[in-house]
């Protein structure tokens, strides 16, 4: 049994030792934001929530702030449809080049975001559409749409295509049969799919860097400026709003559609 | 009411349905009878809209519906997987045919509830599919199937995922309904002993083709060839020729063996035939209820193989020398009063040449 009992502390080791090292950045931010001081250090000086009323002071993080979230809306949006549609487009019907399609579809992904980029960047300077904001959101959703075919698969594979007949059979129209039918069946899906693109456009750096100018700067964009000139807590303080917004949307996930259906959909 | 007029259904190279006609008048209730791959199925869809025919016609109430989608068909389905819409409560759906069909809202409540009297699940209105036992979404397929009072109810195989027990109390219950409604209903099978039982007309298929189309005695009594009379019931097949052929009956050579049988089909002297007997039909002689030798045409003495006990009778599986071996199977109804025929033993068997059917061989 001495066998079992050293492979358990290894095991709880090995897992602590993890654990550790994936939260040390983050507990050392957290840590650092509420400091006192003037620089960012860690163990901080003190105590205090001066960071944080800084940062609300400070009309250009809120700006930003506001930006982001908009733009994260923008790319939510847009996804929702284009996302859902092309899984259930791609598993379900019998499409010329479906192979390739579904290729095509995950792509965006495969290919290294600075040249997405710098490709969006002279595709909206061409459309005359640069300088705007929803430009960026669609740019995001573009990006990360392979996320969201992903959700949106996971439920459709797991649907049975037989209830489509049984509605048909019902007499629902086509389009009746979708809304009434399908789309409730992949919800968990698209509701997990949604908030997985909501957070990634939320934090989404290196393609925005393209897209934006000094007027429409976003939130990653702002503290990457930010930290190029005096590193001041208020970036950490900056982060940890970042860390609770990331927490809600687990949260948020968790009792809308459950954590097991969105682990397993992975 | 429904009409299928030389129907044919290719999928690739494979032909699933060749060349099907039936006809089925309104009221009755017909069973495609068939192992799984014969193209039931296929069938099946084709009629509900699913699938559309390569050649042929179907016609419902006269009409032909080649160009109707399956959503103006008025056909109820009771699909093999049910197809209950998940997030839906019991009521859900089976008021969902009839939104769909633009029924008053006014009156949808009290034909969901007199449906779901009808299949007895008055109680279960707000339990969804999950929350119910395998019969009970059952009752809630067959329910949301009928709701809208449907020109034809197809079932296709619902029983099949079904422990026997239920299976068989739900075979009668949906005779049941189907006569109490009154509905047109054809019916998808693999499962002899449901066609027999549900239907009034049973159309046995193989290989995409329609082998046999009567009523249950009809096809039972007389297989008009030797895949229905193989599929249907525990039958003994062996390959023989005709050695004398006459007015009435037929002396049949197996081994070295005349025996005297019932000829299915056109047979001159000398064609090679498939002979068929059912078990029921063979009676072992050395059990004094069963009478004596000379009240049987054939008579043969067989050595037993295999007895299998099924609680309610014995099947013995007995070797035949004068017959080339050929295996026949044998029923004793009583096998807890009578003495047991143990492997090896030599036993007399006797049967009817009315029971004994020969049918033109397969090339193949």
């Amino acid at each position: 049994m001495s066998g079992g009992r050293s492979k358990a502390v290894v095991l709880w080791g090995l897992t602590v030792f993890s654990l550790v090292l994936l939260s040390f950045p983050t507990l050392i931010i957290i840590g650092a934001s509420f400091t006192s001081g003037d620089i960012i250090r860690f163990p901080p000086e003190g105590f205090s929530l001066r960071w944080y009323e800084r940062l609300w002071q400070l009309d250009s993080f809120k700006d930003a702030l506001l930006r982001t979230v908009y733009v994260s809306v923008v790319c939510t949006l847009v996804s929702i449809p284009a996302g859902t549609l092309a899984a259930l487009g791609i598993l379900r019907y019998r499409i010329r080049f479906r192979r390739s399609l579904q290729v095509y579809l995950l792509l965006p992904f495969t290919i290294p975001l600075v040249v997405s980029g710098l490709g969006m960047l002279i595709f909206f300077g061409e459309l005359r559409i640069l300088g705007s904001l929803w430009p960026v959101g669609v740019a995001l959703c573009v990006i990360n749409l392979p996320f969201m075919i992903w959700a949106v698969s996971a439920s459709a594979n797991a649907l049975d295509s037989e209830l489509e007949n049984a509605a048909a059979n019902c007499g629902a129209p086509p389009v009746v049969v979708f809304f009434t039918v399908t789309l409730p069946a992949v919800m968990p899906g698209v509701i997990t799919g949604a908030l997985l693109m909501f957070i990634l456009a939320f934090n989404e750096f290196l393609v925005s860097l393209f897209l934006v100018d000094s007027r429409i700067v976003t939130l990653p964009v702002q503290i990457y400026n930010s930290i190029r000139s005096v590193i001041t807590p208020d970036l950490a303080a900056v982060s940890v709003v970042y860390i609770l917004i990331a927490v809600l949307a687990v949260w948020l996930l968790d009792r809308l559609v459950g954590l097991e259906i969105f682990l397993r959909s992975k | 009411m429904v009409e299928i007029r030389d129907v044919s259904k290719a999928f690739g190279d494979v032909l699933a349905v060749d060349d099907a006609s039936l006809a089925l008048p309104k009221g009755e209730f017909l069973t495609i009878l068939g192992p799984s791959g014969c193209g039931k199925t296929t069938l099946l869809r084709m009629i509900a809209g699913f699938i559309r025919p390569n050649a042929g016609e179907i016609l419902i109430n006269g009409a032909a519906v080649d160009n109707v989608p399956p959503y103006r068909r008025s056909i109820g389905m009771v699909f093999q997987r049910l197809a209950l819409f998940p997030h839906m409560t019991a009521a859900q759906n089976v008021a969902y045919p009839l939104k769909m069909r633009g029924f008053d809202p006014v009156t949808i409540p009290d034909r969901v509830s007199e449906y779901l009297r009808l299949v007895r699940l008055d109680g279960f209105e707000k339990r969804r599919p999950q929350e119910l036992s395998g019969g009970q979404q059952q009752r809630v397929a067959i329910a949301r199937a009928l709701s809208f009072s449907p020109d034809l109810l197809l079932l296709d195989e619902p029983l099949s995922a079904l422990d026997k027990k239920l299976r068989e109390e739900m075979q009668l219950e949906f005779r049941r309904i189907q006569q109490e409604l009154g509905v047109t209903t054809i019916n998808v099978t693999h499962d002899q002993r449901e066609a027999l039982v549900m239907s009034d007309q049973i159309v046995v298929m193989s290989e995409g083709r329609i082998q046999q189309s009567d009523s249950p005695e009809a096809v039972y009594r007389a297989p008009s060839n030797r895949f229905v009379a193989n599929f249907i019931g525990l039958t003994a097949m062996f390959k023989g020729a005709v050695e004398v052929s006459g007015d009435g009956g037929i002396l049949v050579r197996v081994g070295d063996t005349a025996l005297k049988a019932r000829a299915q089909g056109e047979l001159g002297n000398g064609t090679a035939v498939d002979c068929a007997l059912r078990a029921e039909q063979v009676r072992i002689l050395d059990d004094p209820a069963n009478g004596d030798a000379t009240a049987f045409e054939n008579v043969v003495t067989g050595e037993v193989r295999q007895r299998i006990f099924e609680g309610d009778r014995m099947v013995y599986e007995i070797s035949v020398p004068a017959l080339a071996d050929a295996v026949l199977f044998a029923f004793d109804h009583d096998p807890l009063h009578h003495a047991e025929h143990r492997p090896q033993s030599q036993v007399k068997l006797g049967w009817n040449a009315r029971d004994f059917f020969a049918f033109p061989s397969d090339r193949t």
